[in-house]
């Protein structure tokens, strides 16, 4: 009998991939409209996310470990490090030390150039932009969305206020992006894949980016006729009808049996729900704010449940260099954003939080 | 993943082993650089091909047209010849040619004199012209030298050009015998400017006469060419041959092919692929098949047709309209036909299909009742009125009386609210409470006199508005019979039988299936009827029973059937009505099927029915809201006497009362017997079976919730039930109703399959004709699949849900057939209104001229009444009497009602008037009823009131007409004009008495003047009295040749027995002059196939003569126009005088002549002194009885 020489990633990945397909074997009713939504012209692009998003995930793991472990040996063998420059390709005696852009690296460029020229030409040619006819103005489609690449703000309008979500997020979020590299004091991990290196820049970006798309992934795939949540695979009927009763955090506090045992009814009332909205938010930040101190200072190798903060020395040098005003930028961003979204999405999708904040300006 | 980390483990061991060629430096990458350069090569290259071609697909398209389409004239080039020539050998072409080239004939010697002339002319010109101008020249540089010189120089040239102009030079004039030698003349510069002006006036004078010669000839060429222009099935070969330079020459782009309407913003470009349209050949797609012409045609060829009605694109200029604007569909698309033909999901118009085309018409012509051409919306209109559509759903211009008479009610209460106001007020102001100043009471009589002023004016308003809701009320009508009547009509067990089955009883019948209640039908759908819908129906039965009149209506016996039948089928009852069972009836859609009455309904009923459909068995008071009783008018002193002209108002309260029946179904004037005969005819027909046992029709609280149910499912809507006669319609509106987005058309659970084409009724399945499977996986999801599925299964959108039973749909099934289906469909698809119209408001079908207006007001009431089930009022159109079995003998053709295509231009609007009112022609002008009938600024009406005092003196003294029929045991309310046709009493038919209100009397008439484009208003020209001379003349001529008298009735009942045309005493009062006159001459031009004889003047010179052998001699020696003298002498005919030209002529009781028969008696008859008196003493007391029967309350003889 052939061995099956399988490893335990691909098992991984292959057993991942068969549980995708039963599950959507047994869940989808409807093939026909599963494919009208994906083979939308509008909605390529996120359709091969879907696909390119996990193999360039995958891609650039795999790089960062290669690397990982190319520094570890040159970590410990100095006279090799002094040879072995060069990392996707490690050095060996009788090469070039360094290997010039031109034209090694620009004719690989070039390649690339082409092959994307061909694949815009193709796609072009295949899928014309997805122009329709003139608006009604009488008449809004429905369900209404945005452009793919906007659907991930348009879905956060379900969790926050037009203002928040429309506004200040985006804000928030482009500013954070821009702050990033001034409140990185890393030195290490330029210019090349690397996890350990950069364990904690990495996990927040992937993080960051990973909850984007799946916002846009709920908003192409999910939300039907009226917003509603459809799981993939199931008809969007336009005459669906759902029960959906949000409340704000105060009311749901004040109304609980809990809440009325200890006689919180005036949660309800200004200016206490202001007051506690605010106390409520400023808990999840400081919270949030230890929650990101723990991520990046803890040693996961040493993590048990006997010692839940085991240091990590790397991250603690790094920790030594960064300033205090570098620091609370990470944390205010880091809180409001990529803590404050999935955490808002889960009281909202699970518990029907509406706000937990009301204020009279905005609503939180 | 593991691989890798093999490798690297073992890097530092495996190094010398390794290829010492470092693969980032060495590796070459010319291969995939050369297949990327290949790749990217390729992808330019087809993207120039989608640029060019790929999102261009017309370009393909248009080649193909140009290709076919040459391939195709090619083909028939060699046949147009002989088509050509075909016309050629027409005898008119060949007259036409004749008169051409006689006419060319006769000025040909003149022309070749003139050309000669001309010709002379010419060389003359010719030979002067050089001389002439060379003298010119240089006595022209010479004088100028004279004007820049002075002194001595100037007195030089001077005189030098003295010398020219004497100079004479040589001259080769041409010989005027025309020998073609010169002969040389010196002339000197005077002479030759004379010669040369003259010879050129000369030719142009001689042209000019060439051209007044030809005149002639030339028009008669250009008559000819037309002619063959307009006379050529397809083409001539040198047009051909211009097509086919065009179709090498086409421009295979957009632009020139596009039409542009800047004004209403209409960009079309169907023309881009749809290239034949407009092509002046009738395409097929056969002409147009890819594999040559005659072949199978494919999708392409379908496609390059040209128009199917290009009478429509003849109104309807493409350069002015576009397409899109009647087909919908989204014009300027062109890259695809989904998107060209708007199917795309967000175009708000996609293209109609074909076979709802006129969709597109009810959009620019929703105001119309009728629309030329538009057949298939014209039966959607009279489906959606006949059927009781409207009952339940308002539609703008639909059944708008009711909504009239609703408004002016309401205005009337208003007013007299603030009458009852104003009262209050006067009393106040005239009883001045203590201590009021003299100055402030004096202000306050002031205000109240005032208040007075202001009551008495709103007093008349009323009186208006009153006034108004009368003939409203008159005008309104209901699609079903009154259920007040249900207990005097109707078999007690027969009501819940119909409720739960109506088209089982009667298929086809108006009443709609109530699939709530009915027994469930086999409909391919699984049956909603409700849980209660036993129960359901034995409640509105018992409703129904309890609420209406209970009465006791005389008896009557049974009478003839063979008669009956005989009435039934002659008098016009089958225009409306149809008879027989399923398989083979006959008779008209308009109104129900009789077959099946006798099993239904009471006979006593039924005969008083016929009788008089409009008598009502009580009158219903608007204000009081419930029928009157015989004891309302008792308090009041009244006798117990209704009806629309003099006893229209409550005696409680003044209010115009509810009168008559609201049937459009006319009074025929039959006799009592004859209705009893008709009746009995019915009821001989089938008799009533078992029925179940109906005691629950007397339970209180069935009928209560009977109550509830006729609400809720809107009975009263086609029914008049007491209880409900304020009852709104009760479903939607419909006027915009294609203009609803998509979106809110409820397709309730079968969304879903509606967009995937699942049809649960399979109203496209493919049929024989096209057996595509693929039709029927069409989708459904627009509103053509809305309306047919609704309006074929009203229940199809409850299918599946959970609903409460009150909010359950409650539209029932109506019965349709495919094409009735298709026609409401198109007729709801088209209802878009201003708003979802794609054409701006301003190229709407608005008619501005009156006499547009005129046409589709009359058009609502033509249809109504279906006037078209008898009448003929358009060129081609078949009335439903023209069909019947009855009348397809030639002897029967001659007993079909007039047709009407004409009526304008024949009779007099006044006439008509009267006419319509009262078709009997019975009635006597007396001053107070004229009061009564017309307050239009017509002239004096004759009233015909069905119960009046007037008439019930006519039953105590009867008429001799009406004697002849005796009333025997007749207890039913006599009526005037009974069994009498008041301009064709040779007719079987009866023209009705439709009790039309003076509203419609007046359209009807405006609309047959507007039809036959008449003048408005009508002022009749005075005719010319008639000398005694004239009036011998005209008497000879009318005796000699073919007795006119002979078939035009006179008046003796034993001629008139045999008569078959209108009695000349009428002709004064009826007939324009002018179509009187062209009706002589010629009148099977005006209505083909009539009896009346063609031929009877000759054009002599400029005035026409009788067209006799031997005519009477002071025919001869009258030497103005013949006919023009009779008709002056028939529309001043006066009894007196037709005795007289009887007393002349005495006509025997004669069959009745055929055309051909007509014209072989051509002998005067010479009857004899003795005949003569006899036949006076005869005739005269009938001639008295024919002026009777206008005064029917005049006892004979008086």
């Amino acid at each position: 009998m052939a061995k099956l020489n399988l490893s335990k990633g691909k098992l991984i990945t292959l057993g991942v991939l068969v549980v995708l397909a039963l599950f959507l074997r047994w869940t989808v009713q409807d093939w026909h409209q599963l494919w009208t939504i994906s083979s939308a012209p509008d909605n390529i692009p996120i359709v091969a996310m879907l696909f390119l998003v996990p193999i360039f995930t995958w891609m650039g793991i795999r790089q960062s470990r290669a690397n990982d472990r190319l520094i570890a040996q040159l970590e410990t063998d100095p006279a090799l490090a002094k040879t072995h420059h060069r990392k996707a390709e490690p050095w060996r005696p009788g090469w070039a030390r360094e290997i010039h852009v031109w034209p090694y690296l620009v004719r690989i460029e070039f390649l690339v150039t082409v092959i994307v020229t061909v694949i815009l030409f193709v796609w072009s040619i295949l899928l014309n932009a997805p122009l329709e006819e003139p608006a009604n103005p009488n008449l809004t489609m429905n369900p209404s969305k945005a452009p793919w690449y906007f659907l991930g703000l348009q879905e956060m309008l379900v969790y926050f206020d037009p203002w928040i979500a429309g506004v200040v997020m985006p804000s928030i979020i482009m500013v954070g992006l821009m702050v990033f590299p001034y409140v990185d004091s890393n030195p290490l991990g330029n210019g090349y894949y690397t996890l350990k290196q950069r364990r904690f820049a990495v996990g927040m970006f992937g993080w960051g980016f990973l909850m984007w798309i799946l916002l846009i992934v709920i908003g192409t795939f999910i939300r039907g006729p009226g917003w509603i949540w459809f799981w993939p695979g199931q008809t969007w009927d336009h005459n669906a009808v759902v029960f959906d009763k949000n409340v704000d955090l105060h009311d749901w506090i004040a109304t609980s049996r809990i809440g009325k045992t200890l006689h919180l009814g005036f949660l309800s009332n200004n200016p206490a729900k202001f007051i506690f909205g605010l106390l409520v938010v400023s808990g999840f930040y400081v919270l949030g704010a230890l929650f990101f101190h723990w991520l990046m200072t803890v040693d996961f190798k040493r993590l048990s449940l006997r010692n839940w903060f085991p240091k990590d020395a790397f991250e603690q040098k790094l920790l030594a260099r960064t300033s205090v005003l570098q620091y609370l930028t990470f944390q205010f961003f880091a809180v409001s954003v990529l803590l404050a979204m999935p955490v808002k999405l889960i009281l909202r999708l699970a518990l029907t939080i509406k706000y937990v904040w009301v204020t009279p300006w905005f609503n939180i | 993943m593991a691989d890798s980390t093999k490798d690297n483990e073992s890097l530092v061991k495996k190094e010398p082993e390794l290829p010492v060629k470092d693969p980032i430096v060495s590796r070459s990458t010319s291969g995939i650089m050369l297949l990327c350069a290949l790749l990217l090569t390729l992808s330019l290259a087809w993207s120039l091909y989608d640029e060019a071609f790929g999102q261009r697909p017309w370009k393909g398209m248009q080649q193909q047209f140009v290709s076919r389409y040459s391939k195709y004239l090619k083909s028939i080039k060699s046949r147009a010849g002989e088509t050509e020539a075909q016309v050629k050998q027409d005898p008119e072409y060949q007259t036409l040619d004749a008169e051409a080239q006689a006419a060319t004939e006769k000025v040909k010697a003149d022309i070749a004199e003139i050309d000669q002339k001309v010709t002379q002319a010419q060389r003359k010109l010719d030979a002067v012209t050089d001389p002439f101008q060379n003298q010119r020249g240089k006595l022209t540089v010479i004088n100028y030298d004279a004007e820049i010189s002075s002194g001595k120089a100037k007195e030089k040239h001077l005189k030098d050009a003295q010398e020219w102009r004497a100079k004479a030079v040589d001259v080769d004039l041409p010989a005027d015998d025309g020998s073609g030698k010169t002969v040389t003349q010196k002339m000197n510069y005077a002479q030759l400017e004379k010669l040369f002006n003259d010879s050129r006036d000369e030719k142009a004078r001689l042209l000019g006469q060439k051209a007044d010669l030809l005149k002639e000839p030339t028009e008669l060429a250009k008559k000819r060419d037309d002619y063959l222009k307009h006379h050529m099935t397809g083409l001539g070969p040198t047009q051909i041959d211009g097509l086919l330079r065009k179709m090498d020459q086409f421009d295979y782009s957009i632009l020139p092919h596009q039409i542009s309407v800047n004004e209403f913003n209409i960009v079309d470009r169907c023309e881009v692929c749809h290239a034949g349209i407009r092509e002046p050949l009738d395409l097929r797609p056969e002409d147009l098949a890819p594999d040559g012409p005659g072949k199978k045609p494919d999708s392409f060829a379908r496609a390059f047709v040209s128009h199917p009605n290009k009478e429509v694109l003849q109104i309807h200029t493409p350069d002015r309209f576009g397409c899109s604007s009647c087909h919908w569909g989204n014009g300027r698309a062109t890259t695809s036909d989904v998107k060209g033909h708007g199917r795309h999901k967000f175009w708000l118009w996609p293209m109609f299909e074909k076979e709802n085309t006129e969709a597109g018409c009810q959009q620019c012509h929703a105001k119309d009742r009728v629309t030329q051409g538009a057949e298939t919306l014209n039966l959607g209109r009279d489906l959606f009125s006949q059927r009781g559509c409207v009952g339940c759903h308002r539609y703008e211009g639909f059944d708008h009386e009711a909504d009239s008479l609703a408004a002016t009610r309401q205005s009337i209460s208003q007013l007299e609210d603030q009458i009852t106001a104003n009262e209050k007020q006067i009393r106040l102001d005239e009883n001045p409470t203590e201590g009021t100043s003299d100055e402030e009471a004096q202000k306050m009589l002031a205000q109240s006199e005032s208040l007075k002023v202001t009551n008495s004016i709103l007093a008349a308003r009323i009186d208006q508005l009153n006034l108004q809701s009368k003939y409203l009320m008159q005008d309104q009508k209901k699609v079903g019979p009154n259920l007040k009547d249900v207990r005097l009509k109707l078999r007690k067990e027969w009501v819940p039988q119909w409720l739960a089955n109506p088209q089982g009883f009667r298929p086809g019948t108006k009443m709609p299936t109530f699939w709530r209640f009915a027994e469930p039908m086999d409909t391919g759908m699984p049956p909603l009827r409700d849980k209660d819908g036993q129960e359901q129906i034995q409640a509105i039965a018992a409703y129904l029973w309890q609420d209406s009149f209970n009465g006791k209506l005389p008896e009557q016996q049974r009478g003839d059937v063979a008669h009956g039948k005989d009435l039934f089928e002659t008098r016009g009852c089958l225009a409306c009505h149809s008879i027989g069972d399923e398989e083979n009836k006959i008779g008209g859609t308009f109104a129900a099927n009789l077959q099946k009455v006798g099993e239904k309904a009471n006979f006593d009923y039924i005969v008083r029915w016929i009788h008089n459909p409009r008598e009502r068995w009580a009158p219903y008071c608007p204000k009081e809201k419930r029928d009157l009783t015989e004891d309302d008018y008792k308090k009041h002193n009244l006798p117990y006497e209704f009806d629309t002209e003099l006893h229209s108002r409550c005696p409680n309260d003044g209010a115009e009362l509810q009168v008559q029946n609201m049937t459009v179904m006319p009074n025929f004037r039959l006799s009592e017997t004859d209705a009893r005969d008709i009746a009995t005819y019915l009821f001989s027909l089938s008799s009533p079976p078992q029925y179940a046992d109906v005691s629950f029709m007397d339970s209180p609280e069935l009928r209560e919730k009977g109550q509830a149910l006729i609400k809720q499912y809107g009975c009263a809507g086609c029914h008049e039930i007491q209880g409900f006669e304020d009852e709104q319609r009760i479903g939607k509106e419909l006027t915009v109703e294609g203009a609803t987005p998509i979106e809110r058309l409820d397709f309730a659970l079968l969304t879903k399959n509606a967009e995937e084409g699942i049809d649960p009724l399979k109203l496209h399945a493919p049929s024989e004709a096209t057996p595509s499977a693929k039709q029927e996986e069409k989708p459904w999801y627009n509103h053509k699949g809305f309306f047919e599925h609704k309006i074929t299964e009203p229940s199809i959108y409850d299918q599946g849900k959970e609903k409460d039973p009150k909010d359950r749909l409650r539209m029932p099934r109506p019965f349709l057939t495919p094409e009735w289906r298709n026609a409401l469909t198109t007729f709801l698809i088209g209802s878009v209104g201003a708003e979802g119209a794609n054409v701006p408001q301003s190229l709407f079908y608005n008619p501005e001229d009156t006499r547009r207006q005129d046409i589709q007001n009359g058009w609502w009431v033509v249809k109504k009444y279906n006037c078209m089930g008898c009448h003929q009022l358009q060129v081609g159109q078949r009335s439903v009497v023209m069909d019947l079995p009855f009348y397809q003998t030639p002897e029967g053709k001659d007993l079909l009602p007039p047709r009407l295509s004409s009526e304008g231009a024949r009779v007099d609007p006044a006439w008509l008037l009267k006419f319509l009112h009262d078709p009997s022609l019975s009635g006597e002008k007396t001053a107070d009823q004229n009061a009564a009938i017309d307050n239009a600024a017509q002239a004096a009406k004759p009233t015909s009131a069905p119960s009046s005092s007037a008439a019930n003196t006519a039953a105590a003294a009867p008429s001799p007409a009406a004697a002849n029929a005796p009333p025997t045991g007749g207890h039913l309310k006599a009526q005037p004009g009974l069994d009498r046709n008041g301009v064709r009493p040779y007719l079987k038919f009866r023209m009705p008495t439709f009790n039309f209100s003076p509203n419609e009397l007046q359209t009807l008439v405006r609309f047959f003047m507007a039809m036959s484009g008449q003048q408005e208003p009508y002022i009749k020209e005075p005719l010319q009295p008639l000398t005694e001379q004239e009036k011998l003349t005209a008497r000879q001529m009318f005796t000699s040749g073919t007795p006119c008298l002979k078939c035009h009735i006179t008046g003796d009942p034993t001629h008139d027995a045999k008569a078959i045309a209108p009695n000349f005493l009428l002709a004064g009062e009826r007939l324009k002059p002018e179509w009187t006159f062209r009706w002589l001459l010629d009148p099977s031009q005006i209505s083909p196939g009539t009896a009346m004889p063609t031929g009877l003047f000759r054009k002599e010179g400029d005035r026409w003569v009788v067209n006799l052998p031997n005519p009477p001699a002071s025919a001869n020696e009258y030497h103005d126009d013949h006919a023009r003298l009779l008709v002056r002498y028939m529309m001043l005919l006066t009894p007196d005088e037709q005795r007289r030209l009887l007393a002349t002529a005495p006509v025997a009781p004669a069959p009745a002549a055929t055309p051909a028969q007509k014209a072989q008696i051509r002998s005067k008859n010479k009857g004899g002194e003795t005949t003569l008196n006899r036949s006076r003493r005869a005739r005269r007391p009938a001639l008295v009885d024919n002026r009777s029967l206008r005064t029917a309350a005049r006892p004979a003889g008086m």
